[in-house]
């Protein structure tokens, strides 16, 4: 069953997100300590600028959402409470249903923005490399992604959509009026800046300068948006100059303070600043906002700050929702036949051990049997139990479609005294009794 | 003629004012070009208010309160349609508008007839003083509505979750700029309007310098705004301080009117 547990934008405040969120290179160690916990058998992280979620594999009827709340305060050190109040879990059909969401951009703070798809492929991609994502999560990831492409491209969401780096754009707009001819430094040289200052200079700005802690980074950055690389040391002087400063870098102390910021204000004669921290821990400090003049964005900001296509995207989104629904019991089979196997399984290995007793006691009692009655014997325990298995197993399939398969999982369980499936690969691959009659009906011949 | 004139003007400006609000909610943006028309129907009945009042008395229509009022109004909505049709600012719509809107309903409701000044004053000096007075205070006007978008827009992009006021005002560069240029034509109209005064002042009651509101008032409201525009030349002083220090200056300037009823 899929398990989900994590927060995003619309749950947790920024500086709650700040705490949780993994650094790339923090990820692969950070599955490995997930797919030790009890019942957790595969599992994916997912920690973007806005949300931060763990996807887990685990056998029905665990509190493995608990644990993986659990986890995630131990990683961050975030009170277990705190993590209730602003988090949220999913299971099963809702878990999916929810990551669909996610991969389509709904859940997203700039609604149907496309970079989630890619962030998200990313994580199950390092899940994978990782050995953190199983044959489950391997089955289904890759039809979720396409589910969700297919999703944005048939509701019209990919084509309208609003990215963070737009919403910047917008801004800043409402700010200088014409970007043409403004100056723009980024510091960092993460893909959000990338994104942010390709639209920046899309719509005229001049004199991209990027700054990055690695020299070589920035030189890179530069290069491919038709800027300048600056030295980090030499950022201060730029900010004099710029009228646009977009952060992206992934230092945990933020990078840009208020008395800097103060400074430059005063040698640039008040001109406006307007400053776009992407990054998640922020890189500017939350007082620099204060400043006259001076206009701080940061994720959260972006997100209440765009409405304008907003409208029409809404009614794509409310199409996807409902190719949403459409779509999950198809995926949801995927694992739901699987979960539902080992039950089936044993179920018709307990009506065929009956058999096989039965016939045995018969055929004590009427002594050898010629090859005719032996085979027609057979053949009517074997129509028997069939016909007896038949509306049970579609029972179970069908509830497995509706996920109330738990409940009524146990109770057959206790009627036929089924023992507990140990694997579903194992189970799987062993079917006792041949599906074609008169074939391979060993498990009757014995 | 006149009362009829001004009445169908200001039924348009209250027509074009409750079309700019509705024009002011999402996905109703088109009703702007068609405000910004029906204000401009307005514009041109208060026009021949204003022609028709000149022709009734036979001289500028200046020379007493509500004349006063009555043009400045005028001048202060063409103003706001030159800003439309220039720079597409139709927030103005909401700011300048209610302005016209709310002078000439002073003068329209003018109670009695107003004591104009005797003939043998209006001419020369006083004609350059009122014209240049009016006028200038017309610009100070739009620098007060501009600096008014000016902080709510700051106000807006500060808080960081108002995107529907966001939306529908300029940009803080377009308010900040067409408000300094208001203020580049309004504050040398003004000069000369004060000094002018003064000198027919000196003119009439022998005194440069008579006091009182009518005279108090003016002089205030141009050092403040002259103390805003050379902060902003000289020390590229702008923003919220200067958006207030506008707003206070043109306060003070339409206190002047108080000195105008004796």
């Amino acid at each position: 069953m899929l398990v989900l547990a994590g927060l995003n934008h619309r749950s947790a405040p920024l500086a709650l997100r700040e705490r949780l969120a993994f650094p790339e290179a923090a990820i692969p160690g950070a599955l490995a300590r997930l797919v030790r916990i009890e019942s957790v058998e595969e599992a994916v992280v997912l920690s973007t600028c806005n949300r931060v979620e763990v996807v887990a594999w685990a056998p029905a009827g665990q509190p493995v959402a608990a644990r993986l709340r659990a986890f995630l305060s131990e990683e961050s050190g975030v009170p277990a409470a705190d993590l209730a109040r602003h988090g949220y879990e999913f299971e099963g059909l809702a878990a999916l249903r929810h990551t669909l969401q996610v991969a389509c951009g709904l859940d997203s703070m700039v609604l149907g923005e496309p970079q989630i798809l890619g962030q998200l492929r990313r994580a199950y991609l390092v899940a994978v490399e990782a050995g953190a994502a199983g044959p489950n999560l391997r089955r289904l990831f890759p039809r979720l992604l396409a589910a969700a492409r297919r999703i944005r491209r048939e509701t019209g969401l990919s084509r309208r959509a609003l990215s963070v780096g737009h919403a910047a754009v917008a801004l800043a707009r409402k700010i200088f009026g014409d970007l043409r001819g403004r100056a723009v430094l980024v510091l960092g040289s993460g893909k959000m800046a990338e994104l942010a200052a390709r639209q920046l200079a899309a719509h005229g700005a001049a004199g991209l300068a990027v700054a990055s802690r690695t020299y070589s980074h920035a030189l890179e950055l530069a290069e491919r948006t038709g800027g300048t690389a600056v030295a980090w040391e030499e950022a201060p002087a730029f900010l004099r100059k710029a009228d646009v400063v977009v952060t992206a870098t992934g230092a945990p102390e933020p990078v840009l303070r208020k008395s800097d910021v103060q400074q430059a204000m005063r040698a640039r004669r008040n001109r406006p600043l307007f400053i776009v921290d992407m990054a998640v821990p922020r890189d500017v400090e939350e007082s620099v906002n204060e400043l006259e003049r001076v206009y701080v964005y940061d994720m959260d900001a972006l997100h209440g700050a765009v409405d304008s296509e907003l409208e029409k995207q809404r009614h794509a989104a409310e199409s996807a929702l409902r190719l949403i629904e459409a779509e999950l019991p198809a995926l949801g089979r995927i694992w739901q036949a699987r979960e539902v196997v080992p039950t089936i399984v044993a179920l018709r290995d307990r009506l065929h051990e009956v058999g096989r007793k039965e016939l045995d006691r018969l055929r004590h009692k009427l002594g050898p049997l010629s090859p005719r009655q032996e085979e027609a014997v057979r053949e009517l325990a074997y129509a028997i139990i069939q016909k007896v298995l038949h509306r049970p197993v579609r029972h179970l399939k069908g509830a497995a479609a509706n996920g109330s398969l738990e409940d009524l999982e146990r109770l057959y369980r206790e009627i036929f005294d089924l023992p507990r499936a140990a694997s579903e690969e194992g189970t799987e691959a062993s079917p006792v009794c041949g599906r074609t009659r008169g074939v391979s009906g060993e498990g009757l011949a014995r | 003629m006149v009362a009829g004139f001004l009445a169908v003007a200001l039924a348009s400006y209250a027509a074009g004012i409750g079309l700019s609000a509705v024009a002011s909610a999402p996905r109703r943006e088109h009703l702007q070009g068609i405000a910004g028309w029906v204000l401009a129907a307005g514009w041109l009945a208060h026009l021949g208010a204003v022609v028709a009042q000149g022709v009734s008395t036979g001289r500028l229509p200046l020379a007493s309160l509500p004349e006063y009022l009555l043009v400045l109004g005028w001048v202060v909505l063409g103003l706001h349609l030159l800003v439309w049709f220039r720079s597409r600012i139709a927030a103005g719509a909401l700011v300048l508008a209610p302005l016209a809107f709310a002078l000439g309903l002073v003068a329209l409701l003018w109670p009695g007839r107003p004591a104009a000044l005797p003939p043998a004053q209006l001419r020369g000096l006083f004609l350059v003083h009122t014209t240049s007075s009016t006028l200038g205070m017309a610009c100070v006007a739009v620098a007060f509505a501009m600096s008014l978008i000016y902080l709510l827009q700051d106000r807006a992009l500060k808080a960081r979750n108002r995107p529907r006021i966001l939306r529908f005002l300029p940009s803080l560069d377009s308010s900040d700029r067409i408000g300094h240029l208001a203020l580049l034509w309004g504050f040398p109209l003004l000069t000369v309007g004060v000094v002018t005064g003064g000198l027919w002042s000196a003119e009439v009651h022998n005194r440069f310098w008579v006091g009182g509101p009518k005279q108090t008032f003016p002089v205030l409201a141009w050092g403040v705004l002259g103390i805003v525009l050379y902060s902003r030349i000289v020390q590229g002083f702008t923003g919220r301080r200067s958006a207030y220090l506008t707003i206070f200056g043109f306060a003070l300037g339409l206190l002047t009117v108080l000195g105008m009823t004796t």
